[in-house]
This record gives C-alpha cells, structure tokens and sequence, in this order.
C-alpha cells in the first residue's frame, strides 16, 4: 500500500513534468523576450542624445550617450517630488478605501442567500454601459460637488470600478456556502462573517485587485487633467504629461511669439524618459507584491 | 404561512444593504446623475440651455453616422476586433498564468512575471511611436533587415491586409501581464487538496491541467468575457488612433466606431453628436449583454452577470 | 410572486431617488444658466464716461503651459494696470497638452472669468455659436477701447463677425498666409539646379535629390495630423490658379477674380487633376517618403540632422527655421523658395489670434480696457509680448529685439492675441525672409468673400462626413499612394457626392450670395 503510493506521487517526477517545465521555460521566455525589447528600446532610448534618435531611430544600445532628457525632467526636483508625493498618498488612500468598500460590495453580491442580488448586480453594471459623456460629468463635478482643485477628486472618482467588484464577487463566489453557514449556526453577523471569515480567504483575488486599484491611481492624469489646475496637487503622470505637452507647444509657440528659437527641447527621448520615471517605482515594488498571487491557500484548512 | 413580505426582508438584510450602501450611492453620485445627459444626443447643445434646456433636435445627432456610408463597416470592424482581442487575449492569458503557475523556480516565475508587465506601462502614444520605427519603409528597423539580408521591403503602412493580425498581435502584447494576474490570482486560489487527490489517482501534469485547473478557471473566465462582451462596440480609441492614425488607405481594415466619429467631429466639435455616437454604441452593447447574459443563465444560473 | 413583487419595490425606491436628485439638479442648472444669460446679454451702457472708481478684479484665460515668471512679469503688469484702469488681472493658463479638452468645458460650467483667447482654429465659431462670447457693439468698443477702434481696420471687424455679429477683439497684425518652401541651397549648387521659383524647378530639385541622395528623404510630409489637403495645395492648387477654398475644411473653393462668387468642388476641376499627375510623378520618383501619410516625425528636426531635404510652411515660420540653422547647423546651407511667385497674396484673416469676453463676466467694460491697452500701449504690450526689458529681453530700437538673459522663462504661451502693430521684431531674423515679406505686402489682394465666414450649423452632418472622406479618400490620393488617379479621383468624388458635398455648396452658395448682394 504504502510502496504503490510513492510510486504515483513519484510518477509526477516523470517525463510529462520535465515536458510541461521545458514548453513552460521556452513559451514564457520568448513572450518576455518580447515584451522586454520594447522596454529596453524606451530605457535606452531615454538616454540616447536627441539627434541620434532623430537621425537613427530609437536604439537598442544608446549611440551617443546623454543624460539630457533626465535633467529636463528633473529641472525642478521640488515640483517633481511633489508629484510623487500626490500620486503616492492618493494610491494608497483610494487603494485601500477602494479595496475595502468593492469587496464589502462584492460580498453582499456573492452571497446566495441575498435575494435581490441579481438586482444590485444590474443596477451596478448598467452604468458600464451607459453614460452621460463628459460635459454632464464634469458639471457634477465642479458646478455640484465643488470638487475641482481638491485631492479628493483624484481620489474619489476611481474609488470603485464595477469590473472589479464583479471579478470579486466571482472569487467570492467559490467559497463554499458551508463557511458562512456554520459561522451564521455560531451566531456571527453578516459583517462579521466578511471581515473575519472571507476576507482571509480571498488573499490572492484582493491581491489582484488591490494591485489594479494601485495601477489605476498610479496612472491616472485624466482626472487631474480636467479638475487639477494648482501645481501642488498634480500628480505624476499628469506632470509629465503637461510638461512634454508644453516642451512641445513651446517650440512652436515661440515662433509664433517673433522669436528666434534658442531652445533644444529633447522631444522623442523625454518622452520616453517619462515612461521611465513613471514605471520606475512599481518596478521596485512589485516584486514584494508578487509572494501573494503566488502563495497557494488552502481552504480546506479553514473548511474543516 | 410565513409573510416574508418587503419590510421583514429588509430586516433580514439590513447588514448587507448596509454594506452595500456606500456603492450605490457612489455609482448614483458618479455614475446614474451624470447619465442623464444622454439626453444630449437627442438635443441641439446651447449654452443658453445647458444641458436640460437645450431645444429637442430629434434623431439629427444620429444623422452623421448613418448618413455617412460608413456606419455599418466600423461597427463590424469594432466587434469583430474586440471579438478576436477577447479569444486571442485570454487564451494567452490563460496559458501563460498556468504555465507561470508550474514553472517550479521561484525567481525565473518572478522575471518572467515582471517582464511580461512591462508593455502595460508603455502608452499607446510611445507604442505608435515605436511600431513606426520598426513599420516604416524607408528607414524602419524590419526593412533594414530584410534589405540587408537581400529581400524585398514590404510596405507595411500601405497594405491594408497585414493590419487585423498586427493589431491583435500587438493588443495581446499589451495586455498579456496585466490580465494573466487575474487568472494567476484565480489558479491560486484553487483547492491545493484537489491537485493532491489527482496526483493520487495517478493523472499526469497534462492531464491535471485540464481536469482540474482549467474546469476551476471557468467561473473566472466567464465572468472576464462576459464583462468583456458589454464593451464589444467600444473600440480601443488610445490604440487604433495611435497605431494607425489618419493613414486612410488603412481604414476599410482598421477604422473602429471611435476613431471614424473622431475624426468626423474633430473640427466640429459637436456635443450632441458625438452623445448620440456613444449612446449608439451603449444601446448596441446593451443589447448584446443582455442576450450573452441570458444564455449563461439557461447554462448555469449562477454564473451570469445579473 | 409576492416576493417577487415586493423585491421590484426596492429597485422602484431607487429609481425613484434618483429621478427627486435628477430633478432638483436638473432645476438648479435650467435657473442658473437662464439667470447668467439674462444678466450677461444686456451690455452695461450706463451714460456718462467708462466709470472706473470700483477697483476690480479680472480673470483672463489664457492657452499655453505657464511660464516660469509669469508672476513676476503680470505682478509688472497688475502695477501699471492699478494706476491706468483700477483693475488687476489674474492669468489662468490652459496648457497645451489639454486645452482642447478644457476650452469647451469651462464654457460649459461657466466657470468664473472675464477674458479669453480665441481664433477660428481655438474654438471661435464654435463657442460664438453655443453663446459662450459676450456679443461686442461699436458704441461698447468706442467707449471703452478707443484706441483699439481708432487703429483696427474695418476689414479686420468684419472678418471676426459670424452671421453679422462681432465676439472678439482680432489681433492687428499684417499676417501673409502664402506658403513657401524651405530648402538645401548647399545640394542645389551641388547638382547645378536652376533657382527654384516654380513648381517645375522645384521637382526638377525634389528628383534630383532623390535619385543622387541616398538617405535623404527629397519632401518632408506629414499628413499625420489630420490634415485634409496635400502641403503644397495651397502653393499648387489654390494660388496658382487663383482658387481660393471658403473652409479649410471643404472642398468648396471660387475664383479670387469671378465677383459674382460662384462656387465650384475643387476636385472636379482639371487643374486638380492636373496636379494629381504632377503628385504621382514626384511619389513615383520617391519625391517623399511612401509613409508619408503616417509620418509622425518633427520635419524640421528631420531637416536640421539633413535627414530631409525640403517643407513646406508659412513665411513666418520657416524664417525662424532658416535663423534657428545658421545659429545651430552651420553646415547645412537652407534657403527659402516662393514656388509661386507671381500669385496673388492674401493677408491672413484677423481671426487667427485675438481676445473674446465671457457671456457671463461681471466686467465686460473693464475686460476690453484691458484689451485696449494690451493691444495698444506701448509699454503695456511690450511687457506682456516681451516680458522685462533686461531679464528676457532686450529693446533694440523701437521695433526690434534681442533674447535677454533668460527669454525662455517668459514664452511659450499665446500671448498673441493682442499681437499689433507695436509688436517688435527678433534683430536675428533673417533678411531674405523679410524681403520676400516685404515684397509680398504691396501685392496683397483684397477681394469682397475675404470677410466671408461659412455658418456651418445646417449642414453639420454632411461637414463632418465631408471630412472623413477627404482623410480618407483624398489624402493617399494626393500623396500618391493609390496607383490608378483616375479611378482614385472618381471614387473621392462619388464618395463626396455621397457625404453630401452638394447640399453643402448649395448651402455655401445661398449663403455667399447673400453676402454679396449685401
């Protein structure tokens, strides 16, 4: 009994698994390969002097060198600083309010006993498909929120997002009923049971969703575009964003101003420094983000 | 009998109307008040007006995009496109999340991962950049290989039939890292005793793949298609307008709802009709999600939208 | 069933909270705006001389990115405008990146502000038409911007009406709109080219470089912005042939000599087709590049690195271009080209820059003071235009300059609205650009539609599938891209026909004529 046992937890060992690693190392590789590329195009273009690229092209191994693009952006490192600190502080309140309240909304949605479930989940997903454009939206906004020039509207408008309470609900969703209704025997209320019992559950999809909320804020400079006109709450992908709109505007505004030109705004390799500083940061994170989509859970445990 | 009328209901669920108090106010301050002016598309927009004085102009914001001969070809072209994103990007990221999942080195599981993010963060403006550099015929890095290796150029901007493919191609290049998380999070969360039991029966990696991994992954994949299903007629402004910009001879192949009605209100900058062109495409949506709804339900109950 | 029932009520309950909210925003908004228009529609004309006793508060709007001392140079300027008019002004700018986006909406939630830039490619008809402008009168503009009244020429005013009605105060600035082209003098000379002066030397020097150059794209094109006409139509098409197109943005064009106006689709004359064989003969000969259509590269900076050989573009410009080379690429000799020499020049509309007032400013007679001095106040216009004499500029007489010690730190922005006579001129711009300019005044032609402005608002449907079909249609066409002109040129026609190409032009047509008859 116990030699036939070994021999099939032994037989995973077997070729099919050295099979699957090796289709996995190969099919994985080569997509990153892929995405990679372009990436290091942009990095090394960033730091490729901008006549090179106007003469040559984006390059894979910068031709001539030159930090040019870098110290424009980095011209006013106050400003740019507090940039950073915007978008930091609005990621991580709209991330954890927003996390909060979609899986609390998820919960309610997921739970099977809940009769108007189904029309909460319409009333909710109707407005992905409707909506009143921008004018409406931005009269809302400023005309009856007064919300305009204030961090909150960073913060507010991307708090929740349908498509992500709907994923969450679907996580939630295949948790076995049985946990909520030994806890409900237990006597634990509805709140009790989400914040004690399912949350710890969900790790890995609130992980993921955590994660989009956090990218959502971090490259949000639509919202800051239209409600943000004081320099200190911008954030950074609006900062950027306006600064190589303005690099760019410039140049031709000054000739339309009757002035020779004296200015060499580095267009093509900002850009492309831009895509750098932004990214920079949550490439630094993201790996200790990583441990939780990978960590494997054990529901049973909890089941029993 | 019991009366388990309206008011003993609410009773019942007071907990969870509470907990989803905070959503629906939120979605009828952000998402329901702003919504009324839809009415924009049927209205002649006037200062003087604002949006609920405006005169009624009937069906005439609609005009432009019936009238133009074209209607017909972008809303194909965007569903079709959106329709093949939908199956070539998700069975990539599918494939990629459990291939993640079995790679058995932790660090090469974390660069890979990493690196197939990266295109996320590129924005379309520096993509469309990029995909000139490498497309262009006189100086574009494909044509100096193939020169280089004696072959004749190919003119990529200029032939309309290479398009669909490059732009799933290119669509699935960007979205890969970003959605095989949802799946990864989705295989995660799987059962660990489940994959045990298989391995007892004696099942082999193939085979628990797709006996256990993948019946797992449907929820998930359902509701991520579903979701995907109500946006079919929006096409992806950032990346057609960027990839293609106004290179006309392109279009029968690649022109999509958004970018036609962009270009035809550039200069006019109509309110009201560019409202009618969205309020087309919601209606359209609408009616496709509530019939793919529908038949998940008949499928199984559970894993509809609503 | 009950259940059932009972569980709609909720979704009722909702729809029902939501439909009181809609309504009481829905009133708040219907009042608020019909209170604003009726206060703002009726010009403040109190009798006696323009009161200034209040001191007031003003706020323009401006587009462009923020200079750095922009605080320092309007704080200057808030100084003088104390003592002159008893006001201050408070600048708002809309950057460049997004003010197309905000222009609109900060009409749409009428946001507090008295003054605003304007010009027929930012929004001016369009804002006109919605009532965003407050309607200008001769008896305001006499009053309380005399001296703008006095300097401004009458065909300036008639220029900036729509359906007979003034919105803006235009800048007043003698502009020529003719293009020219933009040159290698030092690959001329190499390969023996005769002087470029019309449209057969130029692509005997396109060709020329072309077949001799290799990496050297001959014509810098860029169709890529949405463009609807070849660069060289406006050379090409309309002056050489005295065409003149009514809008930009359609086909329809009269003769500059017919006075009755008849108009006609330029499409379908034979000089079109004409210059569709001289388009395909220079495409075919690699005169640019077959991606020109998606060029998203900055041609000027192609042309500094002498990746390009010539462009196309307005005299103004193009003279920067030539002193901006001299300073940074010595190497590389340009020049500029009239390919058209002996067409008719036509000044370029005032419309092009100029400032609107708000329908809804508290301080409509106070805003166009302040226009009044921008525009003619020597020392007002020069600090606003220059910044401060020393720090970004320097004087150099009375109508020229030299860059300060830091010019960058006050520019970028368009200040250009209150461009006028005043106005100075860089001492580095080149002389040949002057001369041509020079030379082009006395031949300015002055003809009855130039005050002619097309209202749109019928025909908006066909105007904006007229537009796509040009993008479409037209432009590969002209490029060269599609092989068979022929066929090309009778598809873009039918496919206008279809968009309604003639609806429009009957529309035009009414319309010119009763201007004329006027």
């Amino acid at each position: 009994m116990s030699a036939q046992l070994t021999s099939k937890v032994a037989k995973p060992e077997g070729s099919d698994k050295r099979l699957l690693q090796i289709i996995g190392y190969l099919f994985l590789a080569l997509i990153s390969l892929f995405c990679l590329v372009p990436f290091i195009l942009v990095l090394s273009s960033s730091l490729t002097e901008e006549s090179s690229i106007i003469e040559q092209g984006y390059q894979l191994i910068p031709a001539v060198f030159s930090l040019e693009a870098y110290k424009l952006l980095f011209e006013f490192p106050g400003q740019l600083l507090k940039a950073y600190a915007v978008t930091i502080s609005v990621t991580a309140v709209g991330t954890f309010v927003g996390l909060l309240l979609t899986s609390m909304t998820a919960y309610a949605l997921a739970r099977r006993d809940f009769k108007w479930r189904n029309k909460f989940s319409f009333f909710f997903f109707f407005t992905t498909l409707f909506s009143g454009g921008l004018v409406p939206w931005y009269l809302m906004v400023v005309n009856y929120l007064h919300l305009k020039d204030t961090l909150l509207i960073l913060v507010l408008p991307l708090l929740m997002n349908v498509f992500y309470i709907i994923v969450m609900k679907s996580f939630m969703a295949g948790i076995p009923d049985a946990i909520t209704e030994s806890a409900k025997i237990d006597g634990a209320g509805d709140f009790r049971i989400y914040l004690r019992l399912i949350l710890p559950l969900c790790k890995p999809a609130l992980a993921t969703i955590g994660l989009f909320i956090a990218l959502g804020y971090w490259n949000d400079w639509y919202n800051a575009m239209l409600f943000i006109t004081k320099q200190d709450l911008m954030p950074l992908q609006y900062y950027l964003y306006k600064m190589l709109g303005n690099m760019d505007g410039m140049r031709k505004a000054m000739i339309s101003s009757g002035a020779v030109v004296d200015l060499q705004i580095p267009t093509e390799s900002l850009k492309m420094a831009m895509t750098v500083v932004a990214i920079g940061p949550i490439l630094l994170v993201y790996p200790f983000i990583q441990r939780f989509f990978v960590q494997g859970l054990t529901v049973g445990a909890v089941k029993g | 009998m019991k009366r388990s009328g309206f008011w003993s209901d609410l009773v019942k669920y007071r907990t969870l109307l509470l907990m989803l108090l905070p959503a629906v106010l939120f979605f009828i301050v952000f998402a329901y008040i702003p919504m009324t002016g839809v009415v924009l598309a049927f209205k002649q927009y006037t200062y003087d007006g604002g949006i609920f004085g405006s005169p009624w102009n009937g069906l005439d914001n609609f005009r432009f995009f019936f009238e133009s001969g074209q209607a017909w070809q972008v809303t194909r072209n965007t569903a079709l496109y959106n329709i093949a994103f939908i199956i070539v990007n998700n069975v990539l990221q599918i494939a990629v999340a459990i291939l993640l999942f079995e790679v058995a080195n932790k660090w090469f599981r974390k660069i890979f991962q990493t690196m197939l993010f990266l295109p996320y963060f590129i924005s379309w403006v520096v993509v469309g950049a990029i995909a000139y550099n490498l497309f262009s015929y006189d100086f574009g890095m494909i044509n100096v290989v193939l020169t280089t290796f004696g072959m004749d150029k190919i003119d990529i901007y200029n032939t309309a039939e290479y398009w669909p493919v490059l732009l799933v191609i290119v669509s699935a290049w960007k979205a890969v890292g970003y959605g095989s998380i949802m799946y990864l999070a989705a295989i995660t969360g799987i059962d660990t005793e489940m994959y045990e039991a298989a391995e007892i029966d004696g099942a082999n990696v193939f085979q628990r793949i797709f006996k256990i991994t993948l019946p797992n992954l449907y929820p998930t994949i359902i509701i991520l298609v579903l979701l995907a299903i109500g946006n079919i007629f929006r096409g992806d402004f950032g990346m057609f307008y960027n990839m293609v910009g106004n290179n006309g001879l392109l279009f029968a192949n690649t022109d999509v709802i958004d970018t036609f009605v962009f270009r035809a209100l550039t200069s006019s900058n109509d309110i009201g009709m560019s409202s009618a062109a969205g309020f087309y495409q919601s209606v359209l949506g609408f009616v496709t999600i509530l019939f793919a709804n529908y038949a998940v339900r008949k499928y199984d109950k559970d894993r509809a939208l609503f | 069933m009950n259940h059932k029932k009972k569980s709609s009520l909720i979704m009722l309950m909702l729809v029902l909270l939501l439909s009181m909210v809609l309504t009481a925003c829905g009133g708040n908004s219907g009042n608020k705006n019909t209170t604003n228009n009726s206060a703002s529609n009726t010009p403040k004309s109190d009798s006696g001389s323009s009161d200034t006793s209040q001191e007031v508060k003003l706020k323009m709007v401006l587009l462009g990115g923020k200079p750095i001392d922009s605080d320092l140079v309007f704080s200057e300027l808030n100084k003088k405008l104390k003592e002159k008019i008893n006001a201050t002004v408070e600048v708002q700018f809309l950057d460049w990146s997004d003010w197309g986006q905000k222009y609109p909406l900060i009409f749409a939630a009428d946001e507090d502000f008295d003054l605003i830039y304007t010009s027929n490619w930012a929004f001016y008809t369009d804002q006109a038409v919605k009532g965003g402008f407050l309607e200008l009168n001769e008896d305001m503009l006499k009053k309380y911007a005399p001296q703008t009244w006095g300097n401004m020429p009458q065909v300036s005013w008639d220029q900036a009406k729509i359906n007979n009605k003034l919105y803006m105060v235009p800048n007043n600035n003698l502009e020529v709109i003719n293009k020219v082209v933009l040159y290698r003098e030092d690959l001329r000379t190499k390969y023996n080219l005769p002087e470029i002066n019309s449209k057969e030397t130029y692509a005997n020097y396109l060709k020329t470089i072309a077949a001799n150059e290799k990496g050297i794209t001959p014509f810098g094109a860029k169709a890529a912005d949405g463009w609807k006409w070849h660069e060289l139509d406006q050379t090409l098409l309309e002056e050489n042939n005295n065409f003149r197109l009514i809008d930009k943005r359609l086909p329809t064009a009269f003769k500059l000599d017919d006075a009755t106006g008849k108009l006609f689709n330029i499409y379908e004359t034979p000089e079109f087709k004409d210059l569709l064989g001289y388009y395909k003969d220079l495409a075919d000969n690699g005169g640019w590049s077959k991606n020109a259509v998606t060029n998203k590269n900055d041609i000027w900076q192609d042309m500094k690195v002498g990746k390009v050989a010539s462009y196309a573009h307005g005299l103004g410009t193009v003279g920067f271009n030539l002193a901006e080379a001299r300073r940074d690429t010595p190497d590389l000799e340009f020049a500029i080209a009239d390919i058209a020499p002996d067409s008719k020049k036509i000044a370029a509309i005032s419309t092009q820059n100029g400032m609107a007032i708000h329908s809804t400013s508290k301080n409509p007679e106070r805003s166009l003071m302040l226009l009044d001095l921008l525009q003619n106040d020597k020392e007002i216009h020069d600090l606003t235009m220059y910044g401060i004499a020393g720090t970004h500029y320097n004087p150099e007489g009375e109508d020229k300059f030299t860059a300060g010690t830091s010019p960058g730190n006050y520019t970028g922005f368009a200040n250009w609205g209150w461009n006028s006579k005043l106005n100075r001129q860089d001492v580095a711009y080149p002389k040949e650009a002057d001369d041509i300019f020079n030379g082009w005044e006395p031949k300015v032609f002055h003809f009855p539609l130039e005050t002619f402005v097309f209202d749109d608002s019928k025909v908006k449907t066909e105007v904006a599938n007229i537009g796509n079909v040009m993008v479409r249609y037209g432009i590969p066409l002209e490029y060269g891209i599609i092989n068979d002109i022929d066929k090309g040129l009778t598809d873009l026609i039918a496919q206008l026909k279809a968009a309604g190409i003639e609806k429009v032009q009957q529309e035009m047509q009414t319309q010119v004529d009763a201007f004329l008859a006027n």
